[in-house]
């Protein structure tokens, strides 16, 4: 937990680092202690850009993953995460509604994306919950929000294909993921409504644990079935719902980081497991942003590929190391 | 002295249970079980067992009459209570995501942590007693899916012991243990009583049951019988539960048989206990019951009679039978059953 902590540390320094401006650590050094001074113009991509990017991947890094780890322990599958749900859908489709259906040329309040995205996230958790208090089985529960992704995907393409060009290239650019839209107020309602929510998230370990060995012997171990799952989507949609409303789908991270902290950590208990996927996801997020902006070159690439090419092959080769592990 | 009607620590009174909506699995449902007992619940697959277990640990409403736990209606405790009176072992082996056995049994401590779920050196303790009454205490860092059934099966029940709950109920605890390790289960389960507990299995296993059990709940033809193992037998209750499909109960054996037309029926002389008894198990395997015995009584109408003669010393045994007037002589009892069944 301290080594990836210092590693976190690092890629922070890294991250605000590495840029197609160059800012070198000591003369940062010397300006926060007054013996130098950067230009104005330093000071504006320091905190204008670069901070809150690096906050905003770190927001990012940890909400996903403990939504991902959070759904894999409730679904008890292992391929569940974040936005399995239809999370990622629901907002897509707020996002759609606001680039493709005002046929907007040019620019797009970057507020009203984040807010139409926002709101259709939390109309898929409603759907959810009124789901969830029908339905007695979870894996039920699991394939309706398979197939509300699905569907809601289908009216995302219809929207796609009746679009204009320009409506349609802003949406894809949307859909591709993007860490560095976020500044000012929009950082800070990020903030707000992440950080506590996490903290949440870490106080419900126990019922995480409790549901380990399937929902019967949650309940004979005192736990409130019902409860604990409209706690566990709702956190679950607002996290994820606030994520993808501000950078938009950022995809892989959420499935695959509970899965390296359980391969680096070896724990299955939660009280463990979820600092422990959370500060992995913070760590492999920044890393990834990193990697995004192309270091000595001028180009950036989408955040929602590179999460993916990057992790596909670490977890890849995780999962063939242990089971090389096991006796066959 | 206790009232065996009244002081039950689990009572049902004219209980009908089964899923809301539909029609009761089990009505006029009236059983108790004292503290300290082991109680075998014993019925065929889809015969309401584990809807039966499933009311019990208040997972299933009551559709009608009375249940009442140490002495309150089950709806007197809420969830977090329930869960420090009856811990569950169901039947299903869940699909385990990977932890080792030591974090599994730990679980079982869930109900008695605080809201963050910590562990204190007390759990660890009954973690660590529990895993060496089970015998699991080598196995304690093993991942739960690199280890035997059995093994797995025992560390699902140390974890509903370290829930430490008066009553435990197990839902085919023994179902895919070979017989060593039912045997030793079964053993296990039996010295849970020494601490108190009411021990609540469901098995299709009578005869293991009749070995170990103090109470049989009997499902027979959607009602429950209940009563002492030997109790029941008297009353002829196995002779009958299986009678449809051609199995009855070797009171002389304590088991089930089927698939045997009574032929006719045989007189045993001479011989060892030994002898005596394995010779029996042959003849009643091809249709001869022993003549005034305690043994099966199979249907069919066949009322020849054998006579056998068991001469020598072991291990070189002679058995004799006399048919039309003649003489026949086997040395071993394979040959015998031969010329038995080709007669016939």
């Amino acid at each position: 937990m301290f080594a990836l902590l210092v590693l976190l540390a690092l890629l922070a320094l890294l991250d605000v680092l590495l840029g197609t401006a160059r800012i070198a650590l000591p003369e940062i050094i010397a300006h926060l202690a007054g013996t130098g001074s950067l230009s104005e113009q330093e000071i504006v991509i320091l905190t204008r850009f670069r901070l809150p990017r690096l906050a905003t991947a770190l927001l990012a890094g940890a909400a996903l993953p403990a939504c991902g780890l959070q759904m894999q322990t409730l679904f008890r599958n292992p391929l569940a995460g974040p936005y399995v749900l239809g999370i990622s859908s629901g907002a897509s489709l707020g996002a759609a509604l606001v680039v493709l259906g005002s046929g907007a040329t040019g620019i797009i309040p970057g507020w009203s994306l984040a807010l139409a995205a926002w709101a259709g996230a939390a109309l898929v958790l409603l759907l959810l919950l009124f789901v969830s208090l029908r339905i007695r089985d979870v894996t039920t529960i699991l394939i309706l929000g398979i197939m509300f992704s699905s569907g809601i995907a289908a009216v995302i393409s219809i929207m796609q294909y009746f679009s204009q060009a320009t409506a349609l290239k802003s949406f894809v650019i949307w859909s591709m993921g993007s860490l560095g839209n976020v500044t000012g107020s929009g950082l800070t309602i990020m903030t707000l409504a992440i950080v506590p929510l996490l903290a949440g998230t870490m106080f419900y370990v126990k019922v995480l644990n409790g549901l380990m060995l399937g929902e019967e012997y949650a309940v004979s171990m005192g736990i409130r079935i019902r409860v604990t799952r409209i706690i566990i989507f709702a956190t679950t949609s607002l996290l994820a719902g606030t994520v993808t409303a501000f950078c938009g789908p950022i995809g892989f991270i959420g499935i695959a980081v509970p899965h390296v902290a359980r391969l680096l950590f070896r724990r299955s208990d939660h009280r463990i497991l979820m600092p422990a996927t959370v500060l992995t996801g913070m760590v492999i997020l920044t890393l990834a942003d990193i990697v995004s902006q192309l270091p000595g070159t001028e180009r950036v690439l989408p955040i929602n590929a590179v999460t993916s090419l990057m992790g596909i092959p670490v977890v890849i080769w995780l999962v063939m190391l242990n089971r090389k592990a096991q006796p066959v | 002295m206790q009232d065996p009607e009244n002081d039950g620590i689990i009572l049902f009174r004219d209980a009908a249970i089964g899923y809301p909506g539909e029609p009761p699995v089990l009505s006029g449902v009236s059983l108790n079980a004292l503290p300290g007992e082991m109680v075998a619940l014993i019925g065929r697959n889809g015969s309401g067992k584990s809807t039966l277990l499933r009311t019990i640990a208040g997972m299933l409403p009551l559709k009608e009459g009375i249940y009442s736990l140490r002495g309150a209606p089950l709806s007197a405790y809420d969830i977090r209570k329930r869960a420090r009176l009856i811990s569950l072992v169901s039947s299903r082996a869940p699909a385990l995501p990977s932890m080792t056995i030591g974090e599994v049994v730990i679980m079982g401590r869930i109900p008695h942590t605080g809201w963050m779920g910590r562990y204190g050196k007390p759990d660890r303790e009954m973690v660590r007693d529990a895993l060496h009454q089970l015998g699991l205490q080598e196995l304690a860092h093993r991942q739960v899916d690199h280890v035997s059934d059995g093994e797995r099966q025992r560390a699902m029940i140390a974890r509903a012991f370290v829930q430490d709950t008066p009553v435990m109920l197990l839902d085919e605890p023994t179902a895919f243990l070979d017989l060593p390790a039912r045997f030793e289960l079964t053993g296990v389960m039996a010295g849970f009583r020494e601490s108190g507990k009411t021990l609540v299995y469901a098995t299709h296993d009578l005869e293991m049951a009749l070995m170990h059990a103090d109470r049989l709940w009997v499902i027979d033809r959607g009602k429950v019988v209940e009563g002492g193992p030997e109790d029941l037998g008297l009353s002829g209750l196995f002779d009958r539960l299986f009678q449809d499909e051609g199995i009855v109960f070797d009171h002389g054996q304590h088991r089930f048989i089927r698939g045997i037309v009574r032929k006719g029926t045989f007189t045993l002389s001479g011989g060892n206990e030994l002898v005596r008894g394995w010779t029996g198990n042959a003849m009643n395997r091809i249709g001869f019951m022993e003549a005034g015995g305690t043994g099966p009584d199979p249907p069919g109408s066949g009322n020849t009679v054998v006579p056998v003669t068991v001469e020598g010393e072991d291990p070189a045994y002679r058995w004799i039978i006399t048919r039309d007037g003649q003489q026949f002589s086997f040395d071993r009892l394979y040959t015998l059953v031969q010329f038995l069944t080709r007669i016939e």
